[in-house]
C-alpha cells in the first residue's frame, strides 16, 4: 500500500501543467454529462504511427472520459499515453511485444519474461486485454501469468470463452478477472458465469446486443439488475482508425445508460470501473 | 473417306478440349451450386416501385441529358458524368474524386447500379433517385441547389420540353418535387446501365446445361481462378449472386484514414467512417424511401431503412462491389488505393489479420497466393468483362433528345 500511496504522489507531481489543465477543465464540465469510464481502449504500434500521444489524449478528454483503461501491442504506446496524461490513463499489460502475438502469446516461454520485465519496472492495474481459449488456459504461460497476477495484485482482461474463463479460476480461486466483451456470449451464459464466480467483472465492448439505440434490451436490463455491480463500458480502438470512434461511442454509451436508474447507469458508467480499479490498489484520482 | 474426315475432325476436336480439360479444375457439388448462383446473366428487368419514371423511355431520354449537364452544379462546370465517366465503367481513373473540392473516396461505377439496395460506398441513401439528389446539392461535390435545378428545368427550353414530356406539370412544381423529378430521371436512366453477357456467363450457362463442349472454351486459367474464388478464398461469401455483390457491408482490413500516402508518421489524420455514417446520414435523409417523395410507400424497398441500425462493427465498413466489367473501373476500392486487380488480390492474398476484430469478419484469412494461384484468380476476375456499348447509347438518347427537343 505505501509503494502505491508513493507512487500516486510521484504521479502528481510528473502530470505536465497542460494535462493539469485540461482535467481542470473536465472537473468543471455541466453536472448533466455522465462521467464514464471506457474499460477497453488499445494504442498499439500502428496507432501511435498515425495518431500522435497528444492527439489522442485530445479525443480521450473531448469524450468527456473520467479514465480510460488501456492496453498496448507493445506495452509501449500505453506507457506513452500514461506518461502524457497519468490523470486519466489506467495502464494495463498486454502480454504482447507486438501485433501478431494473438495466437501465439500463450505457447511462447519468453512471453512470460516479457511479462516479469515489465512489471518490475511499471505499475499497472491488470494483466490484459489477451486472447485465451478453452485448454489454452492450462498451459503454463498462462498458468504463471495468473501467478504474476496475484504477486502484484492485478486483475486479468481476458478475451475468452467461459471454458478459459473457468480454467483461470481453478489455477487461482482468489484472482479477479474482468471479461472482456462479457465473453460475446448471450446473457444467460453470462448470468451463469457471473453467479458461479463473484470476482468475476465483464466489460460490454464492441457489442451491440444490449442496447439498441438508446434503448436496452429487457434481457440484458435483467442482467444489469442482477449484478449491478459487474459491468463496464469500453469501444475497443483495435485499429488505430477506431480511435476516432471514441466519442461516438461514448455518446451512445451515455444514450443508452440514460435508460436506465441513475444508480445503476452510475455504477455501469464509471462506478463499477473504478471499484475494480480499487480492488487492486491501484489509486483513481477523482 | 468424307466419313473418315468428319469422325477424325470430331476426335481432334474432342481430344483439344480433353487437353484443355486436363488442367482445369473439376467442381463439386457445392462448388457447382455456388458457381451456378452467380447467374443468369443479364437479369430481368424490374422497375422500380418508389420511382414513377422507372423504366419510362421519355424520363429515361431526359436523365441522359441531365446525367451530362454541368449546370446543374454549382460553378457550372461539374456534372455527373465528371467523376461517372462511360470510358471508365461509369467511374473514373482517379483515386478520389474532385467536385468542388477533393474528396474522400473513390466514384463508384454505375454499371448494374439498379441492383443495388444501398448506394454509395457508405450506402448514405436507399435509392439509386436519391443517390443521384446528393452530389447535386453536397457542397463539396457540384454544390447545386433544388431552386437551381428547378430553375433550369423550367427555363431552359430543351430541357423544360424533355421534362414536358415526362409530366406535363412539371414547370408548376415546386422546388423540391423538381429536383426530384431531376433524380428520377437520372436515375430512370442509370437503371438502363448493364454489363454485357462475358466468357464467364457462357461458362456458367454451359456448366447449368452440363454442355461439357462449351464448358471447354472458358480457359483453364479462368476455371482454376473460380475454383478459387468460390472455394478456398470463399470470395464467393460476400461478391455473390449474378452481381458478385450481397449489396452489403463490410471491414476488410484496408486502412480508412484519410489523406495522401506517404505522410510522415505522427501527422494527424482524419478517418472515413464508412457505413456508421452512411447509416446517420440515411436516417434523416427527406429523400430517404421513408419520406413523402417515396412513389410507392407499401414496396418492400422501404423495410431496409426502417431497421437498419449503427453497429460498432459499421465503423469503416465500406460496401461490396459487384464484380463485373470491373476491368474498367481501375483504381479499386473505396478511396481508390489500389492502382490494379493485381494490388487487390495481393490485398487479400497477404490480409493483415491483425486489422479484424477477433470476433469480426471470421471468413476474412490471408489467402498466401501462390504467384499462379494470383494469376488464375486474375483470368477469372477479367473473365467477368466484355465489351459494353453504354457509351455509345448514351450519345444516342443525348442525340436523341437533342431531336425531340432542340
Amino acid at each position: 500500500m505505501i509503494r502505491y500511496s508513493l507512487f500516486a504522489i510521484l504521479l502528481l507531481a510528473a502530470v505536465p501543467a497542460q494535462a493539469q489543465q485540461q482535467a481542470q477543465q473536465l472537473a468543471q464540465q455541466p453536472a448533466s454529462i455522465l462521467p464514464l469510464i471506457d474499460a477497453h481502449v488499445h494504442y498499439s504500434h500502428d496507432a501511435w504511427d498515425n495518431l500522435p500521444t497528444a492527439d489522442a489524449i485530445a479525443i480521450l478528454r473531448r469524450a468527456n472520459l473520467r479514465k480510460v483503461l488501456v492496453s498496448s501491442s507493445s506495452d509501449e504506446g500505453t506507457q506513452r499515453l500514461y506518461q502524457a496524461a497519468p490523470d486519466i490513463i489506467v495502464p494495463e499489460l498486454r502480454p504482447y511485444r507486438r501485433r501478431g502475438e494473438i495466437g501465439s502469446w500463450f505457447r511462447d516461454d519468453s512471453i512470460i519474461t516479457h511479462m516479469e520485465a515489465r512489471l518490475a519496472q511499471y505499475r499497472y492495474v491488470g494483466i490484459g486485454e489477451f486472447h485465451l481459449y478453452g485448454a489454452d488456459a492450462d498451459l503454463p504461460v498462462p498458468r504463471r501469468m495468473v501467478a504474476l497476477a496475484r504477486q502484484y495484485k492485478l486483475f486479468l482482461h481476458a478475451h475468452s470463452d467461459g471454458d478459459a474463463v473457468e480454467r483461470l479460476f481453478r489455477h487461482d480461486p482468489d484472482t479477479i478477472i474482468l471479461w472482456a466483451h462479457s465473453g460475446f456470449d448471450r446473457p444467460d451464459a453470462v448470468r451463469a458465469l457471473l453467479k458461479r464466480y463473484p470476482n468475476l467483472w465483464a466489460d460490454l465492448a464492441f457489442r451491440n446486443d444490449h442496447a439498441s439505440g438508446s434503448k436496452v434490451d429487457p434481457a440484458w436490463r435483467a442482467l444489469f439488475e442482477e449484478f449491478p455491480d459487474r459491468f463496464m463500458v469500453g469501444t475497443d480502438t483495435f485499429t488505430p482508425e477506431r480511435w476516432y470512434y471514441i466519442e461516438e461511442h461514448a455518446k451512445w454509451s451515455r444514450a443508452w445508460l440514460a435508460d436506465l436508474p441513475a444508480p445503476l447507469a452510475e455504477r455501469i458508467a464509471f462506478r463499477n470501473a473504478e471499484a475494480l480499479f480499487a480492488r487492486t490498489g491501484f489509486r483513481i484520482d477523482r | 473417306m468424307r466419313l473418315f474426315r468428319l469422325v477424325a475432325g470430331c476426335l481432334l476436336i474432342a481430344a483439344a478440349g480433353f487437353a484443355q480439360a486436363a488442367d482445369a479444375p473439376v467442381f463439386d457439388a457445392a462448388q457447382t451450386r455456388r458457381i451456378l448462383s452467380h447467374g443468369p446473366w443479364p437479369p430481368e428487368m424490374v422497375a422500380d416501385r418508389s420511382n414513377r419514371l422507372s423504366g419510362r423511355p421519355e424520363a429515361i431520354r431526359l436523365g441522359a441529358v441531365l446525367f451530362g449537364d454541368t449546370r446543374l452544379s454549382g460553378n457550372g462546370a461539374i456534372s455527373c458524368q465528371s467523376c461517372h465517366q462511360p470510358q471508365h465503367g461509369w467511374s473514373e481513373a482517379r483515386a478520389r474524386s474532385e467536385g468542388l473540392q477533393r474528396l474522400d473516396r473513390n466514384a463508384p461505377g454505375l454499371l448494374n447500379a439498379r441492383l443495388q439496395r444501398w448506394f454509395g460506398w457508405d450506402g448514405a441513401n436507399d435509392s439509386l433517385w436519391a443517390a443521384s439528389i446528393r452530389p447535386i446539392l453536397a457542397h463539396t461535390e457540384m454544390g447545386g441547389s433544388a431552386a437551381a435545378t428547378a430553375q433550369l428545368l423550367r427555363n431552359d427550353p430543351p430541357l423544360a420540353c424533355l421534362a414536358r414530356h415526362v409530366d406535363p406539370a412539371a414547370a408548376a412544381m415546386e422546388d423540391a418535387d423538381l429536383l426530384v423529378l431531376a433524380a428520377k430521371a437520372m436515375a430512370a436512366f442509370q437503371e438502363t446501365l448493364v454489363s454485357p453477357r462475358t466468357a464467364f456467363d457462357d461458362f456458367r450457362d454451359a456448366l447449368a446445361a452440363s454442355d461439357r463442349i462449351a464448358m471447354t472454351r472458358y480457359p483453364a486459367a479462368a476455371q482454376r481462378g473460380l475454383a478459387l474464388f468460390t472455394g478456398r478464398g470463399q470470395c464467393g461469401t460476400c461478391h455473390s449472386g449474378p452481381n458478385f455483390s450481397n449489396g452489403e457491408f463490410h471491414d476488410t482490413g484496408l486502412p480508412f484514414f484519410i489523406g495522401d500516402a506517404g505522410q510522415p508518421p505522427g501527422t494527424p489524420r482524419r478517418v472515413d467512417p464508412g457505413r456508421h455514417g452512411g447509416i446517420a446520414q440515411v436516417k434523416v435523409n427527406p429523400f430517404n424511401l421513408l419520406g413523402r417523395y417515396n412513389d410507392d410507400p407499401s414496396s418492400p424497398a422501404a423495410i431496409p431503412i426502417r431497421h437498419v441500425v449503427q453497429l460498432h462493427r459499421n465503423w469503416g465498413e465500406f460496401k461490396v462491389p459487384g464484380l463485373r466489367n470491373l476491368i474498367a473501373t481501375a483504381p479499386y476500392m473505396h478511396d481508390g488505393s489500389k492502382a490494379d486487380l493485381h494490388a487487390v488480390i495481393r490485398h487479400y492474398s497477404d490480409l493483415d489479420e491483425d486489422r479484424l476484430h477477433a470476433d469480426g469478419e471470421a471468413i476474412l484469412k490471408p489467402l498466401n497466393l501462390g504467384d499462379a494461384e494470383m494469376a488464375d484468380l486474375l483470368a477469372f476476375l477479367e473473365s467477368l468483362s466484355g465489351p459494353e456499348d453504354s457509351a455509345a447509347r448514351y450519345q444516342a438518347l443525348r442525340a436523341e433528345a437533342a431531336r425531340v427537343c432542340p
